[in-house]
């Protein structure tokens, strides 16, 4: 019998229940559902540098700074699902979130400089990222600015960018709870990749 | 009179490659004369990430103080604003995204409760500049930053026209700067259009 898939979910929202949380909350809810393990960090609850461009970590594959976000990295690196979740602030992820993104850099130094660390196919396969966002303007092209990084932090921690779960107009709708559809959808998404994981562990016992 | 000039070094490394292409460009600035340059570097000096209460939209001024006071007053106060930043996993690095992002006073200034952020006589007077390094190769790695730093200058009223870009890519260990082809050319010539341009303008 497998473990229970490892759904972590990161807010990035300064706003604590803003929409961009409760967004996420209705993932992390769907993928309970579904019998994940969840656990919710919340970054402006945390306290940690941004990365210093010292570039150590391109010599020693380790960050010298030692703050909250060692652990963090710990538990992404533990993870099956990473649902990362930040609002569209001047047409990008916040400060908060980016802030982390740039302290992954000693991974990508470890992938990429020292090649002591790498992630197969079968690997990006099994570990899936969602980015969960939402923003006030109606614009079809608020999230596109937000997504390059996500990209990247994705490709960094060695999980697949499996899909989006965005919300954009909500000044228009007065909030995430007056919107028609979008907490149905992201509890429904959250079922929908935690489902799927299950289903890759069970051929994967089946085989062995 | 002088052109009041501010500018943001947002890289985390002191003296890196987006800092030299700033100093590049303030340094010929000041060489024009009748230039008077501020450099402010945002790692050392304190400014908190916007907390998204949307208080300015009725307070019209943060409701968090540090250094962003004086950093909102010399915003108003100067003739060009300069921006520079390393691009740090295809974007802006987290220390230029907390100032563009505090920058929402303005934003709820003048588009919540319709106020000047600059008096009229001022507008189409001032200057921005976007300074950018990066690693990568690509030519689109500077993409994804650009779109927050249109949101910077649109808020602090710097219309799209009167923004200039200048960013190198391919730049990544320390110094590597210095070693490009046009880099330091580049910059001197933005600089010098620029104060040329204010001039114009009757800023002087």
């Amino acid at each position: 019998m497998s473990e229970p898939v490892k759904v972590l979910g990161i807010s990035g929202s300064p706003r604590r229940h803003g929409n961009t949380e409760t967004l996420l909350d209705a993932v992390l809810e769907g993928g309970r559902e579904a019998g994940a393990g969840v656990e919710k960090i919340v970054l402006r609850s945390l306290d940690y540098a941004s990365c210093r461009g010292c570039n150590a970590c391109h010599r020693t594959g380790v960050c010298i700074i030692q703050d909250d976000l060692t652990p963090v990295f710990e538990k992404i690196a533990a993870a099956d699902v990473l649902a990362v979740a930040s609002p569209i602030y001047s047409m990008g992820i916040t400060a908060e979130l980016k802030g982390l993104i740039d302290r992954s850099q000693y991974i990508w130094a470890r992938k990429f400089i020292l090649k002591n660390l790498y992630f197969t196919t079968e690997h990006m396969r099994r570990h899936k990222g969602i980015f969960i966002s939402t923003a006030g303007l109606g614009w079809e092209n608020v999230f596109d600015a937000a997504f390059p990084a996500i990209t990247a932090f994705f490709n960094t921690t060695g999980f697949e960018y499996w899909d989006n779960v965005i919300v954009n107009n909500l000044d228009h709708y007065g909030g995430i709870a007056e919107h028609p559809t979008a907490l149905a959808e992201g509890r429904a998404k959250g079922q929908e990749v935690v489902g799927l994981l299950q289903k890759m562990q069970a051929s994967r016992d089946t085989e062995a | 009179m002088t052109i009041d000039v501010l500018a943001f070094a947002t890289s985390p490394r002191r003296h890196g490659n987006s800092e030299t292409l700033l100093d590049w460009v303030l340094a010929a600035m000041e060489r024009e004369g009748e230039t008077a340059v501020e450099k402010i570097v945002v790692p050392e000096v304190d400014i908190r990430p916007c907390r998204g209460c949307n208080a300015c939209e009725m307070l019209n001024r943060c409701v968090q103080r540090d250094d962003m006071d004086y950093i909102h007053d010399r915003i108003i106060a100067a003739d060009c604003i300069i921006l520079a930043s390393p691009i740090y996993c295809m974007g802006l690095a987290a220390q230029a995204k907390v100032l563009v992002d505090r920058a929402q006073v303005f934003r709820s200034r003048k588009y919540v409760l319709h106020l000047p952020v600059v008096p009229p006589e001022r507008k189409g007077k001032r200057v921005g500049i976007f300074l950018s390094t990066a690693g990568q190769t690509w030519d689109y790695v500077f993409d994804a930053a650009i779109p927050s730093v249109k949101c910077f200058f649109n808020v602090i009223d710097i219309g799209k026209k009167d923004v200039r870009y200048l960013m190198v890519n391919g730049v990544d260990e320390k110094g590597a700067i210095t070693r490009h082809p046009t880099a330091m050319r580049d910059a001197e010539t933005l600089a010098g259009e620029v104060i040329t341009g204010l001039r114009e303008a009757g800023v002087v």
